[in-house]
Parts: structure tokens; C-alpha cells; sequence
């Protein structure tokens, strides 16, 4: 392929990535913001629509859009740094986008239409516990649509070490090992056993070399487990170990946060430089990070499972050993902020929306990886473990970091891409500014909120962290809002409505200077700035007193009443099957029932009548949950009647 | 907020506190810029900031690695509580400890996986570890204040996770 013909080829299928991923932004960014206000009480949804939303909202944000965005991405990178796809790299591109599709796509049928709601970690082995809620069916055919979203991610892998082992890493060597050590930058440590001839190793390179071989170590076994869930669930096997599959989950669950980390420092490592008209300011020591950033990714799994330590296994040992390990990947992040950060320092920036939203994006980078590091300790996880804190952290990364790269990068790379000019620069730099100071107010809330001891992923949270629940969620809907602005000016940029592109001497985009609309003068600008903030204040204070207020009335929102509109006599044989299909023996043992359940009290002993049993099953007891939303009121009264029958 | 919690707020608000001031010492930096600075020295000084940041790793390393909660034994005059979760329900036996004297809980579960957090009467989470199909896990606690404490489930476990509480009593 000739190199113009190259780039065209990288260029198609880069924005072919880039639109895809941005409409699953669109949609499943929404659901995030169905799902903060249904917790703020403010637009309720059901449980069960909630758990699937989060299900679809966290698979659909983390890997169909910003995983999506970045993988596409490098491949224009590549393309920049003088790496053309051939044949074979090509090939696995396309095919990684179709997959990738089609996995959304099975993911948002089978939670959003079928139901299925047990988080995209799916902790095995609740996808086969749906609670009467989803079916084998579902957890079937969402293991289908996870494993070609894992597939899709392979192929990318396949296709990007392809790619960098080609002619123009200008390896003097032939040998393959040699060539990848080649790829991860060796030859700036050791420049003879790993020559190249006539240029090093572009540093853009060394992240995407680094995460394609790591993320095929790290999906193949996931792809095991989804197998094993797909014949489970066609009722083929039996059930798995839950402490291994926990495991083999994790193996995977970190990893796929550098899928999208480091395609995103190859991103940073291309375009910062331009921005500051110099080259990329490296010692060779980044290497060295790269290095341990390969080996290390893989063998830090564990620090997600920190407070897994049962007895008569060695899991606390593998914990205990995974601290070090996750604090050695520090270095990849920290050796990366300070070579970026002095790429700019006292340079020739030119700022624009691109380079600020770049900017703003390895700020958000150095929160995530402060979180991140509370979280690597184990002293220190047991604390925020499953709190909201969690949520803080990942969003700073996925939003503030990777969500802002991924915008600045559109910004910077949509007029070489199309060859249009960006539509409006100053919608662009409202957007970006809008995205970074309203994602730190709403993560930090969460941040706020966790190391309160809220919960993470409850529906419903308890009623002490209403007020900083209802604070957030104005800034939740102007967050969401401010998106529209990149949707916007995207679209009319494609459309090509502010003409062809134009580029500086540095081959920078330049920003269209047009006619301000009347609404622009100054005067009405800041009047609409102070109207923006008063608006945000008001919303503030207004969340603030409602929720200070459903706090004082003890216990929140009152429970619903029972549903005991008591059904006179029930059936005691219909009770029987009911008693059968609601698992009730799994806690109480019945002689008639067979059952032995040592969890709840024994039910031959009971003294109680057929009304009073109706009560507790209807709206619980205790540790014993309320079945009225799962049986109706006859079957309540025939599973009453059958146990005080029998 | 427990204290662990109140270590970790003050210590991530000063390290972003010192991230923001250098966040607006580059960006200014760049603003007032007279001719071009040559980057070369940056370069051969990132040696030293990997040492710097190894020494710091090291030093919270040092300073956290003991406090794993792993491996704790309740010794003699222990209370021991089995613990076993099931969709979505927790039965606690006993539901009344002693406050002042290690407790040793037993969990695990019939289902799937749950988590086991303590929330005292305030509202601070004391403790918490997750529990797992197939097998126990033991955590050892001693509680100092008296109290009704709270049980939450801190892994997600299905449709009524967020509704799966009991209640621990703590007597002095």
C-alpha cells in the first residue's frame, strides 16, 4: 500500500471507531444518569431496571465507548508514528469493530429487554441466581455478548502487535522476541542487543505494544469462564468454583482498565508534544516503566479481591503479595504525568479546546491514580471497599482521564480525519471546561459519600446519604447536558459546515474565528456565566434542604405497606408448590416440605396462625426478606396456609 | 467517618491540593513563555523523580503493609458469631455479643457471594469482609461501643441486595 493509500485506510476505520463509540456514549451515558436520579428518589426506577441499567451502563460507558474510542484511536496514532496496517492488521481491525458492536448490542438486549442484572463483573455464580428476575436464557446469551466484546479485544490485540512489528519499526533483527522487546522500547535501555536503524522506536508505540500483548494473557482465560457460563447455563456443566472464577474474573477486571489507559498515554504521548512544539521529554528510565508496566499489569488482580481471605486457602497470601506488585504499576503512571507534564512546562503551548481538554485530562489522571493508590493498600481498602469511593475513583479515570483524552483527541483529530474544520471551537472549550469542573463535583460527591460508608451499587441507598445523593444530581443532568455540546458540534463538523480544514506550520488544526452571534458580546456572556452558576448554587442549596429534610423524618421514604389484602383460606397443595418455587426451605426446615434450612427458624414448630405468617412473608422479618414483590397475595395465603397446616 | 476513612480524606486532600498548584504552575508556565526553554535537563532529571517515587512507594508500603487484616486470631474469651448470607437475608446467631471482648465471626453463604459490613449506630462502617459460597471466612472484631449495630451487604447479590440488613446488639 502506498502511505497515502495507508492513512486513508487508518483514517476510515478510526472514524468509523470514533462514531460508533460516541453513540454508545450518548446512550449509555443516559442510563447513568437515569440511575443517579433514581437513587436521589427523583424519577424512581424499578430494582430490578436499576441493576440491569448499571449492568448496561457500566459495560456500555467503560468498553463501548471509551475502550471503543481509544482502540480506534490507535490506530490513527499508528498511522502518525509512520506504523500502516497491512493486510493481516487490517483485517483484525475490521473485525474487532463488528464484534464489538455486535457484543453492545447482546448486551443491551439481554439486560435492558431480558433483564439480566448482576453488574458486568457478573460475580459468579449470581448470573445463575437471577431471584426469579432473569432466566438461563439471559445469562446465556449476555455471556455471548460479553465473550464477543472479549473476542473483539483479542482481535484488536492481534491486529495492533501485528502492526507494530512491521518494516517500520526499523528492528535491525528479525527475530520476533526480539522485535517486541524492540516495540516496548528496550533499545533506549540496551541499544545493540535491541538496534534499531535508522530512528528509535517512536514512544507512542511502547504503551500500545505493552497493553496488546497484556490484554490477550488477560481475556483469554475470561473467555473460559464465559464458555463455562454459556454450558452452564444450557444446563451442560455443572457450577464452577466461586473463589476461581473470582479469580479468573479479576484477571481480566484489571487489565481492561489499562485497555483503555494506555492506548489513551499513546494518544497523550503523540499529541502533547505537538501541542508544545517539542519533542516528548523522556529518560530512558520510561522504559524501564514500560517494563514493569507489562509484567505487573497481569499479576495484580488480586488487589480487587483484597477482602477475599477464607479460610484453607491462600488467597491472603496472593493478596498480601499483590500490594507491591500494584504499587510497582504506579511507576508507568508516574514516569508518564512527569514526561508529559515537562513536555509542557515553559513550552510553546498552543492551547485550544483540544490541547485544554489533554491538559485537563492528565489532571484527571493524577486524581484517579491518588484514589487508585488508597485502593492498592490494603490497609487503607478496607475503609472504601465497595463504597461509593470506588465509583469516584473509576469515574475520575474513565471520564476525567480517558472521557477527556478521548474528547481533546476528537477536537484535535477530526479536521485531519474528515478534513473539515472543527465546527466550533468555542463550544468546544465550554464543553471541556463544563466536563472537567461538573465530573469533579459529581465524582467527588461520590468520593464524599464513600468514605461516609455509603454503599456501592445499592438501588435504593440508605437515608443518610440522601442529601449528598440529591446535591449531585443537578450536576448529574448539566454534566449530561454539556455532552450534548460535543454531539453537536461533531455532527455539524462532519457535515462540514464551517468548510475545509486548515493547518499551521506545527500541522495543527486552526481554530475557525466566526462572526460571533449576537448573544456573544461580552456583556451577555458573563450575564449568562452568572446566570449558569446562581442556577447551579440554587440547585445545590434546593437538593441540600430537601435531602437535610427527608433525613430528619427518622428512616427515609416510608416502606410500602404490605400487600395483605388477606385472601381468605388459601390452598395448602398450591402452598406446597409455592413454598417449592420461593426457595423457602433453603432457609426454614419443614417436615412436610423436606426441607432442613437452619438460616430462619423451624417451621414444624410454629405457633403461629395462617394471618400472622401472611404478614411476615408479605413484608419480612428480621433477616428474612418481604416476598410481596415476588408472590402475589393468593400465593402468600396458600404458602401460610400449607405451613400452619401441616 | 471512621478513622481509617479520616487518615484517607486528609492525606488524599493534601496530595490534591500540591497536584492542582502544580497543575496551574505548568499551565502558567506556559502563558508568559519568552523564548524557548531547552527540555534536555527535564529529561536526565527523571531518573531522580522515579527514585522519589519508588522512596515514597516504599515508605507507604512500610507504613500500611502490617495493618493487612488477614490472619487474626480472637485468642482466649472469644465470642464466636456464625454468620450465613442468602439471597437476600443475613442470620446472625448469635445476634447479641459483649462489647470489650474479640469476636470471632464465621461467614459464609448459600448462594452467592455477599459482603458483611457493620455499621455502628452512627452510621460508621466498623468492619467489613466478603463472604463466599463453599467456603468460611473468619474476621475477628472487638467492638468498644455498645450499640445496636447494622448489617449491610456489601457485594452486589441481586435484585434486593440493597435491602438485605440485620441487626447486630452490643451489650456492654
Amino acid at each position: 500500500m502506498s502511505d497515502e493509500r495507508a492513512r486513508e485506510v487508518a483514517r476510515a476505520l478510526t472514524l468509523r471507531y470514533v462514531v460508533a463509540s460516541t453513540a454508545i456514549l450518548a446512550a449509555s451515558g443516559l442510563l447513568g444518569v437515569v440511575l443517579r436520579s433514581s437513587q436521589a428518589d427523583w424519577g424512581r426506577v424499578g430494582d430490578n431496571f436499576w441493576y440491569a441499567a448499571m449492568t448496561a451502563h457500566g459495560l456500555g460507558t467503560f468498553v463501548g465507548w471509551a475502550g471503543f474510542a481509544v482502540m480506534g484511536l490507535s490506530w490513527w496514532v499508528l498511522a502518525g508514528v509512520g506504523f500502516p496496517l497491512r493486510p493481516f492488521g487490517l483485517a483484525m481491525a475490521r473485525l474487532t469493530w463488528w464484534l464489538m458492536v455486535l457484543g453492545v448490542a447482546g448486551v443491551v438486549v439481554t439486560t435492558l429487554l431480558m433483564g439480566f442484572g448482576a453488574s458486568w463483573v457478573f460475580l459468579y455464580p449470581l448470573p445463575f441466581f437471577g431471584a426469579g428476575e432473569w432466566g438461563a436464557w439471559a445469562t446465556g446469551l449476555f455471556s455471548c455478548s460479553v465473550l464477543l466484546v472479549g473476542l473483539s479485544i483479542v482481535t484488536w490485540c492481534f491486529g495492533i502487535v501485528h502492526t507494530v512489528l512491521g518494516p517500520a519499526l526499523h528492528a535491525v533483527s528479525q527475530n520476533v522476541l526480539t522485535r517486541l522487546g524492540v516495540a516496548m522500547g528496550w533499545g533506549y535501555l540496551w541499544p545493540r542487543a535491541f538496534a534499531t536503524n535508522p530512528r528509535p522506536v517512536p514512544y507512542a508505540v511502547i504503551p500500545l505494544t505493552v497493553i496488546g500483548l497484556d490484554m490477550i494473557v488477560a481475556t483469554l482465560p475470561l473467555a473460559g469462564l464465559l464458555v463455562w457460563q454459556i454450558f452452564e447455563s444450557a444446563g451442560w456443566v455443572g457450577s464452577a468454583d466461586p473463589l476461581f472464577a473470582k479469580n479468573i474474573l479479576w484477571w481480566f477486571g484489571h487489565p481492561v482498565v489499562y485497555l483503555l489507559l494506555f492506548p489513551a498515554v499513546a494518544v497523550y504521548y503523540w499529541l502533547i508534544p505537538r501541542y508544545a512544539n517539542r519533542q516528548l521529554v523522556a529518560g530512558n528510565v520510561i522504559a524501564i516503566a514500560w517494563t514493569v508496566a507489562v509484567i505487573a499489569n497481569v499479576l495484580v488482580w488480586a488487589h480487587h479481591i483484597y477482602l477475599d481471605y477464607p479460610e484453607n486457602s491462600v488467597q491472603s497470601q496472593i493478596n498480601t503479595v499483590m500490594q507491591p506488585m500494584t504499587f510497582s504499576l504506579v511507576l508507568p503512571s508516574a514516569l508518564s504525568l512527569y514526561s508529559l507534564a515537562f513536555t509542557i512546562y515553559r513550552s510553546a503551548f498552543r492551547w485550544t479546546a483540544a490541547s485544554t481538554a489533554l491538559f485537563l485530562g492528565l489532571v484527571g489522571w493524577l486524581l484517579a491514580g491518588l484514589s487508585g493508590i488508597v485502593n492498592a493498600t490494603i490497609a487503607l481498602d478496607v475503609a472504601v471497599h465497595n463504597t461509593l469511593w470506588i465509583v469516584g475513583h473509576f469515574h475520575h479515570m474513565a471520564m476525567l482521564n480517558i472521557g477527556l483524552l478521548i474528547f481533546g483527541a476528537v477536537y484535535a483529530l477530526l479536521p485531519e480525519l474528515t478534513g473539515k474544520a472543527l465546527y466550533s471551537e468555542r463550544t468546544a472549550l465550554v464543553h471541556v471546561w463544563s466536563t472537567f469542573v461538573l465530573g469533579m463535583t459529581v465524582f467527588g460527591l461520590w468520593l464524599v459519600q464513600g468514605l461516609d460508608g455509603a454503599p456501592r451499587r445499592f438501588s435504593v441507598l440508605p437515608s443518610e446519604y440522601d442529601t449528598l445523593t440529591r446535591v449531585s444530581v443537578p450536576f448529574v443532568v448539566l454534566l449530561a447536558a454539556a455532552q450534548v455540546l460535543f454531539f453537536w458540534n461533531v455532527w455539524q463538523t462532519i457535515r462540514g459546515r464551517a468548510g475545509a480544514a486548515v493547518f499551521d506550520e506545527r500541522g495543527l488544526p486552526v481554530p475557525v474565528e466566526r462572526g460571533r452571534p449576537s448573544l456573544g458580546t461580552a456583556a451577555f456572556e458573563g450575564a449568562g456565566m452568572l446566570a449558569v452558576v446562581g442556577l447551579l448554587l440554587a440547585a445545590g442549596a434546593a437538593g441540600f434542604v430537601i435531602g437535610r429534610e427527608s433525613a430528619e423524618d427518622d428512616g427515609g421514604p416510608a416502606p410500602t405497606a404490605p400487600a395483605t389484602t388477606a385472601v381468605e383460606g388459601g390452598d395448602a397443595a398450591a402452598g406446597a408448590e409455592v413454598f417449592a418455587s420461593a426457595g423457602c426451605g433453603g432457609c426454614h426446615t419443614y417436615g412436610p416440605a423436606g426441607s432442613s434450612g437452619q438460616v430462619g427458624p423451624s417451621l414444624d414448630t410454629t405457633t403461629l396462625d395462617a394471618q400472622q405468617v401472611e404478614a411476615i412473608v408479605g413484608s419480612g422479618r428480621g433477616a428474612m426478606p418481604a416476598f410481596d414483590g415476588r408472590l402475589d397475595d393468593e400465593e402468600i395465603a396458600d404458602v401460610a396456609a400449607y405451613v400452619t397446616e401441616g | 467517618m471512621s478513622q481509617t476513612a479520616v487518615i484517607i480524606a486528609v492525606a488524599y486532600g493534601i496530595a490534591v491540593a500540591i497536584g492542582v498548584v502544580i497543575s496551574v504552575a505548568i499551565w502558567q508556565s506556559t502563558r508568559f513563555a519568552g523564548e524557548e526553554v531547552d527540555a534536555e535537563p527535564y529529561s536526565r532529571r527523571e531518573g531522580a523523580w522515579l527514585l522519589v517515587v519508588l522512596a515514597a512507594l516504599f515508605a507507604l508500603l512500610l507504613a500500611t503493609i502490617f495493618y493487612v487484616p488477614y490472619g487474626e486470631t480472637a485468642g482466649a474469651g472469644k465470642q464466636v458469631v456464625r454468620v450465613t448470607g442468602v439471597q437476600f437475608a443475613w442470620a446472625v446467631t448469635p445476634a447479641v455479643v459483649q462489647a470489650g471482648r474479640p469476636v470471632e465471626f464465621l461467614l459464609t453463604t448459600r448462594d452467592v457471594n455477599h459482603g458483611f459490613g457493620v455499621y455502628s449506630e452512627g452510621g460508621v462502617l466498623a468492619f467489613q469482609a466478603q463472604v463466599m459460597p463453599d467456603r468460611t471466612q473468619k474476621v475477628v472484631h472487638t467492638f468498644d461501643e455498645p450499640g445496636t449495630y447494622t448489617i449491610l451487604c456489601l457485594e452486589f447479590c441481586g435484585v434486593r441486595h440493597h435491602e438485605m440488613q440485620a441487626t447486630l446488639e452490643v451489650r456492654g
